[in-house]
């Protein structure tokens, strides 16, 4: 699957307007190719979870494919998948750490899911399909174009997921007395959002094209 | 040929266990100083209106941390430490329970869980959690009522309210056994808080 895309991303013009196009919205992680699934059932009861697992993500991604087009000539083929995890692993322990000194409630409530960013195969693949081959600038903000994209999927599905589930915006409640809709709160919901929200997406993006 | 990966997959190793290193090093005591005011606000919540620093004189023992909640006058007015249920459904949840000196619950708050979000995470909800007030180790089965005991669980979930529920009974019977202790230990220090305090001031 990422082989397929990193094909067609080689292809593609390194401009900073392109590749922004691409990381938030023709190449969507969650909205076009559908990865990065856990985090996305896991976490997105709220849009505030949204955002915080958005943010860390992206800064692991920026950090990762920084790194990784750096020493992209210095590892050899067949080693480059263990020293690209090693690579991602470092920096989402990092991430951990500074959300555990410095957003101590958020990363009690993120918990597991913020080590699980390491297995988060779109890290991964835009370490294969653009830093390996792409020069430090533009995999730099290939990783803000991406980890954008990415926080913002996560976002809208918090947003949708809260307002249906627990009628609220933002931690506030709409109504008074809301009857919580589990399958909104539970896992199937964010399945169920999600392919509401891709058949949107994909209406919209057909009327575009 | 082969040596070479190796030595790579050395240095990629080497280096990023020395960044994850440094890291650690450097936002330890941030991390500290979080937990810390975490575990003071938590505090705040479960102990009676007191006077001073339970953090500050806290006493060991048997394996447990108490912290106490005096009122101006130095009086007991309340105490408080961790208890843990290592059978919820997704893992150990760790409470702060509050009581008040005779050995009944004032509040209970949850440090830490994993349990499902809109299911078992309903053990967070104040209403649930205020339910315990006033509530000591003889008058209530600490057990759900679906499982024949005193305490509400909610829609979708039994497991995890059964373990808060159990984790509280046992902490209770904890208590009762070591209260008399626990009531020497804090004398103890709080004479010598008292005699530091007096030195200081002379």
């Amino acid at each position: 699957m990422s082989h397929a895309h990193g094909v067609a991303a080689t292809a593609a013009d390194t401009s900073p307007r392109a590749i922004f196009a691409r990381g938030i919205w023709r190449e969507n992680t969650i909205f076009a190719h559908l990865l990065g699934m856990c985090p996305l059932l896991g976490v997105t009861t709220t849009t505030k979870n949204g955002l915080w697992m958005g943010a860390a993500t992206t800064l692991v991604l920026v950090g990762s494919n920084a790194v990784i087009s750096l020493v992209r000539r210095l590892i050899p083929r067949e080693v480059r998948i263990p020293a690209y995890i090693t690579i991602i692993a470092a920096f989402v322990t990092v991430v951990d750490l500074a959300m555990d000194a410095w957003a101590h409630e958020m990363h009690k409530i993120l918990g597991l899911f913020i080590p699980l960013i390491v297995v988060n195969c779109a890290i991964m693949g835009r370490a294969e399909a653009f830093a390996s081959k792409h020069g430090v600038v533009p995999s730099l903000l290939d990783g803000l174009a991406v980890g954008l994209g990415f926080t913002l999927a996560l976002a809208l599905l918090g947003f949708v997921r809260e307002l249906l589930g627990e009628g609220a915006v933002f931690g506030h409640a709409l109504w008074a007395e809301y009857p919580k809709a589990l399958g909104f709160i539970l896992p199937p919901g964010a399945f169920l959002a999600l392919a509401f929200l891709l058949a949107a997406i994909r209406r919209f993006a057909n009327k575009e094209a | 040929m082969s040596a070479r990966l190796v030595v790579t997959l050395a240095i990629v190793g080497a280096v990023a266990g020395a960044l994850v290193a440094v890291f650690a090093r450097a936002t330890a005591p941030a991390i500290e100083r979080a937990r810390e005011a975490a575990l003071h606000k938590a505090l705040a919540e479960v102990l009676p209106a007191h006077a001073n620093a339970p953090q500050r004189e806290a006493v060991w023992v048997a394996g447990r941390t108490i912290y106490p909640a005096r009122d101006a006058g130095g009086r007991l007015v309340g105490l408080a430490f961790v208890a843990t249920a290592p059978d919820g459904y997704s893992g150990a949840i760790q409470l702060l329970l509050g009581l008040s000196p005779d050995g009944r619950i004032w509040a209970v708050r949850v440090l830490e869980h994993r349990e499902t979000p809109g299911l078992g995470d309903q053990i967070t909800r104040a209403d649930w959690l205020g339910g315990f007030r006033g509530r000591g180790l003889h008058d209530t089965r600490w057990e759900v009522k679906k499982r024949g005991g005193d305490i509400d669980e909610f829609t979708g979930a039994t497991i995890t309210p059964s373990a808060v529920a159990r984790a509280i009974g046992r902490a209770l019977a904890w208590y009762a056994a070591h209260a008399e202790e626990i009531r020497r230990a804090l004398d103890a220090k709080g004479r010598m808080r008292k005699k530091q305090a007096q030195g200081g001031a002379r």
